[in-house]
């Protein structure tokens, strides 16, 4: 079914790279953990894992013809039209989809992102109609947008400003309209050539730093596998299948178990002291420590979030949230969060991806 | 046709908030008062600003409206109704109850959906010029809430200010003339950190409150456990909350039935002028906001007399905007330089005197001579960054060329369709459609046109496209001179806190930065054009300074870097700012040092469009050389000192220029 699309990697297959792969999956555990952002020099997998992501995600219910694809057990949530035909009775066609990734390219207009006036069908028949964009085909899935940092700033506020309110609101020539637009942001962006603005930072929920990798028998791992897969792309694919159904799997049931997570009082109060010691901005990172524990968690199969858990998630909370002022540097207060780790440290903090049971 | 339908969603309830006890306050004090004047919230990221504006739109009482009117007018009050209703017979009326409006911008919004414009639909189906109402007229009697209102386009704010402030939508654009109510609350964010708003625009704000984050472990718990339970439940949390939202809106129409008869006695008067004077405030906006303020606070405690207290209590925050320094500098203007002499080694420079003191005599030839040659090429030495201070505008001038880009630097036409509508052009290019133009172009042809069912029928021929104007950011290349002389008397610290600050500016503006400095025998490209206002300040701090002074090859090295970056990126119009005072004792060629210098400086001037911009670090109160401004002459650029570069220093500038 894939004829045209050229073959994803398996993700299954990325050697190393874990607190990425992590942080990714806990983005599809929960989707309203806000979105991850990737930083890392050229060449270290960033594209490729989000881009393999497409093929572990999970089917969703959606209404058959509805543009946003609406959510058809969540009327909350609808569409306006889909809202409208729901109040008067109307039974509402379903389909199954997997989940998508929308791409956004870094050229992309305004017009292409929020959407546009069909012009054509004014002309002729004096009518406005809505065209949707971007944000609308990345309802419900993950929008990805490469090198977020070059992305023009006037596209990025208002990503954002759909993102956090999970509702794209148009109001521009003529076109007063709003939808659903909950995403899970993906971005990726190399450091070297520029910062995003901390306001932009805090929005995404997780961070990654990643650099390439040390160890001389994965880097050769690293090659072996590539050259496997661009060899015979079938089957390197059909070799992995096995990890990629078990980590489908389970992600599978850490979104069911997800629900029934519990969280104790001194977990809350263990978070609270971080943000305090850390002096983060505002609250937004107690939540994201949180809801992200929660998911970890759930992905290692437990119903209680343990002090290790949150331990083990602090820095993708963490890592872009300490920086205050726009001058400074992203991880430049690593030191204190590293201290923060280690006092309240139970296990050793590098202990990130003992949930992969799939990978080989 | 889709409808203009709009997302509903359950808020989080305003009483469930913790914490941000002046954000509630400010809030309920405008439910009290809606004439209040509106509220700016400063602040940090996630402090539940947003959150507390939506809860307070559900938290006000619904208000009776005539149905059919696009601004639901108030029935009972026609004589700030609009012009329709006003005309319309009583028995004609039908009154619904609605919630109050709330509408909140998007960052994308454009000026013709936030004031109105003409109705094209109306105007093709129907050939009647209609108004189709924006989203002025749907907050008439709500709220319009703005996150981050200090990256909205200029245009834009402007619009909603000048309405604010009497209420009223005044749109003449785009072939429609339409006068109509629009008394809305004006809540907006902002972060400090991304640039501020204009002081004539924070004064138009009645209260400005600053939030943070709460440090109580307690309390940051209950935030996240509340959040929490929202966000699994929304609509049972808000069923929780639902007796204390009711207790808040007995409270409010308790206050609102108090607030008229609320009165302030003569001393309490002069007391609310003592305040607003001690904190030098301009004008008397701050005197009549902090006496409608302290009455709404008293009616909400339930008092119908003022007391201190209350003027005391809502001060800080009709203050926090207004407050200014003591106005000393004006009456002696030159005394600011004087009370801090920054070197010790130097007597404080009398600016009333025309001959300048032997030492400083002396120290100006041992400039011009030898550049402290005691400073050698080995010798370099990297100074501190003086402190950053706000700088005036700079920008380049508007051309005829189309850019693309963002920022907010300079004017220029763009060929996005983001900015303001400045005219119309039959270029086909993009999607943007300018309707006024397009249908005055089809409109002489109407007769012979065949019908097919709409008024007006257009053409492919008639289209007409938006021509819009809108400020970019630009390349801002700076050229510094780092020689050994700039070591004396702290010139480095305070030029490099010049460049600091023009650093922070350009951050704010969404500039791409470069960096350029000259000593010794050559000029080098310490920082390659880059987005990254960081790594420029990175390499500022690390900027060390010695030797000679090669003015002519830091201007060919810019002369290069400008070029080249003009070939990749020719939007970006560049701006050369360099920092030296002009004086040069080192040539590529052996010949004089400062004419080659100036014939490099006339190069720039007739081979590289961009705008340059001279500092004078030369130190003031010495008599100066001129050097700079022969410089600046070469080059036909401006000459400022860092002095003159400060917010402040605008009115020196004008004064000498007076004079």
């Amino acid at each position: 079914m894939h004829n045209h699309k050229p073959k994803s990697y398996p993700f299954a297959a990325i050697v190393g790279q874990d607190s990425m792969k992590l942080g990714l999956i806990l983005n599809v555990i929960n989707p309203r953990l806000s979105g991850i952002l990737i930083r890392g020099e050229k060449g270290t997998a960033k594209s490729t894992a989000v881009r393999a992501l497409a093929e572990l995600l999970p089917e969703i219910e959606v209404v058959a013809d509805c543009p946003y694809s609406c959510d058809p057990d969540n009327p909350q949530a609808h569409c306006p039209a889909c809202h409208s035909r729901h109040e008067a009775g109307e039974k509402l066609a379903r389909s199954k989809r997997p989940m998508r990734v929308v791409n956004l390219p870094i050229s992309a207009t305004e017009d292409r992102v929020v959407g546009t006036l069909d012009i054509e069908h004014a002309i002729k028949h004096g009518e406005k109609k809505f065209e949707p964009g971007v944000l609308a085909e990345a309802n419900r899935g993950i929008l990805y947008v490469d090198e977020v940092n070059l992305l023009d700033d006037h596209i990025v506020d208002v990503l954002l400003d759909a993102a956090a309110m999970g509702v794209n609101t148009v109001e521009r020539e003529g076109v007063s309209f709003s939808h659903p637009a909950q995403f899970i942001l993906v971005g990726t962006m190399n450091p070297e050539e520029g910062e995003l603005r901390p306001q932009l930072l805090d929005r995404f929920g997780l961070c990654v730093t990643i650099g390439g990798i040390g160890d001389p028998a994965q880097r050769v791992e690293v090659i072996k596998r590539r050259g496997a897969f661009e060899e015979d792309p079938d089957a390197f694919i059909a070799a992995w299948e096995t990890g990629q159904a078990e980590l489908r799997k389970k992600i599978t049931a850490a979104q069911r178990l997800l629900p029934d997570v519990k969280t104790e009082d001194d977990i809350l109060y263990r978070i609270a002291d971080i943000a305090i010691q850390m002096g983060v901005d505002g609250h937004r990172a107690d939540l994201v420590m949180l809801k992200t524990a929660k998911a970890l968690a759930a992905w290692n199969g437990s119903s209680q979030v343990e002090p290790a858990h949150v331990q083990e998630i602090l820095e993708l909370a963490l890592a872009h949230r300490m920086r205050r002022k726009p001058f400074q540097e992203v991880g430049a207060d690593q030191q204190k969060l590293h201290q923060a780790m280690h006092g309240h440290a139970h296990q050793h903090p590098h202990s990130h991806g003992h949930g992969f049971a799939g990978k080989k | 046709m889709t409808g203009s339908g709009k997302q509903r969603r359950t808020v989080y309830p305003f009483a469930a908030l913790i914490g941000q006890e002046d954000l509630q306050l400010a809030l309920l004090l405008h439910a009290v008062n809606p004439r209040l004047g509106g509220l700016l919230v400063r602040g940090e990221k996630g402090t539940a600003k947003s959150t507390a504006v939506r809860g307070l739109a559900e938290l006000l009482p619904t208000i009776e409206a005539i149905s059919d009117c696009p601004y639901h007018c108030d029935p009972d009050d026609l004589r700030k109704a609009c012009g329709d209703c006003r005309g319309r017979p009583t028995g004609r009326k039908p009154v619904t109850a609605i919630p109050v409006p709330l509408v909140e911008l998007p960052v994308s919004a454009t000026e013709d959906r936030v004031a109105g414009s003409m109705d094209f639909e109306q105007a093709v189906k129907t050939g009647r010029k209609a108004f189709l109402p924006g989203l002025m007229a749907e907050a008439n009697r709500g709220i319009i809430y703005i996150d981050e209102i200090n990256l909205l386009d200029d245009h834009i704010v402007d619009v909603l200010l000048d309405a604010a402030g009497c209420g009223v939508n005044v749109v003449e654009r785009e072939g429609v003339s339409v006068t109509h109510p629009a008394e809305f609350i004006l809540v907006g964010t902002m972060n400090p950190e991304e640039g501020d708003l204009r002081p004539q625009l924070l004064d138009r704000f009645a209260l400005c409150v600053e939030v943070t984050g709460l440090t109580d472990r307690q309390a940051r718990v209950e935030v996240i456990k509340r959040r929490e339970a929202f966000d699994s439940d929304p609509g049972g949390f808000a069923v929780r909350w639902q007796p204390e939202l009711a207790r808040l809106q007995r409270e409010i129409a308790a206050a609102r039935e108090l607030l008229p008869v609320v009165r302030i006695a003569d001393d309490v008067y002069e007391y609310i002028s003592e305040v607003c004077a001690a904190a030098f405030a301009a004008g008397h906006r701050a005197d009549i906001v902090l006496a409608k303020a302290a009455i709404t606070l008293a009616a909400w405690r339930g008092n119908s007399e003022v007391s201190r207290q209350d003027v005391d209590d809502i001060a800080p925050l009709v203050l926090a905007h207004r407050r200014r320094e003591p106005p000393q500098e004006s009456e002696t203007p030159q005394t600011r330089e004087e009370p801090e002499p920054q070197d010790d080694h130097e007597p404080p420079p009398d600016n009333r005197s025309q001959n300048p003191p032997p030492e400083q005599q002396r120290e100006r030839q041992d400039g011009d001579r030898k550049d402290d040659g005691a400073a050698g090429p080995a010798a370099e030495v990297v100074y501190a960054v003086g402190k950053p201070f706000a700088i005036k505008r700079i920008t380049h001038v508007k051309d005829r060329l189309v850019r693309r880009g963002s920022g907010r630097r300079s004017r220029t036409k763009t060929d996005t369709s983001v900015g303001r509508y400045v005219k119309s052009t039959n270029h086909r290019e993009r999607n943007d459609l300018a309707i006024d133009a397009t249908i005055r172009a089809a409109a002489p042809f109407q007769r012979r046109r065949q019908q097919r069912g709409t008024a007006l029928v257009i053409e492919s021929g008639d289209i007409r496209e938006k021509v819009r104007e809108k400020r970019i950011g630009n390349f801002m290349l700076f050229v510094v001179d780092a020689s050994g002389s700039m070591g004396a008397r702290q010139r480095m610290i305070e030029t490099k806190g010049a460049i600091l600050s023009l650093l922070l500016d350009a951050y704010q503006k969404r500039d791409r930065v470069g960096m350029i400095a000259f000593k010794g025998d050559r000029a080098e490209v310490l920082l390659p054009p880059t987005n990254s206002v960081e790594m420029a300040q990175k390499c500022l701090s690390e900027l060390p300074v010695g030797g000679k002074t090669p003015l002519a090859a830091g201007l060919s090295k810019a002369y290069e870097v400008v070029k080249q970056h003009l070939k990749r990126s020719p939007h970006m119009r560049p701006i050369v700012v360099i920092l030296s005072d002009g004086r040069a004792n080192a040539a590529a060629d052996g010949g004089s040092p400062l004419a080659e210098a100036h014939r490099a400086a006339t190069a720039l001037r007739e081979e590289v469009d961009a705008k340059y911009l001279i500092i004078d670090t030369e130190k003031k109160g010495l008599l100066s050389f001129g050097l700079a401004n022969k410089l600046a002459e070469a080059l036909g650029s401006e000459c400022y000192s860092i002095d003159q570069l400060k917010v402040d220093g605008l009115a020196d500038i004008v004064r000498n220029a007076i004079d």
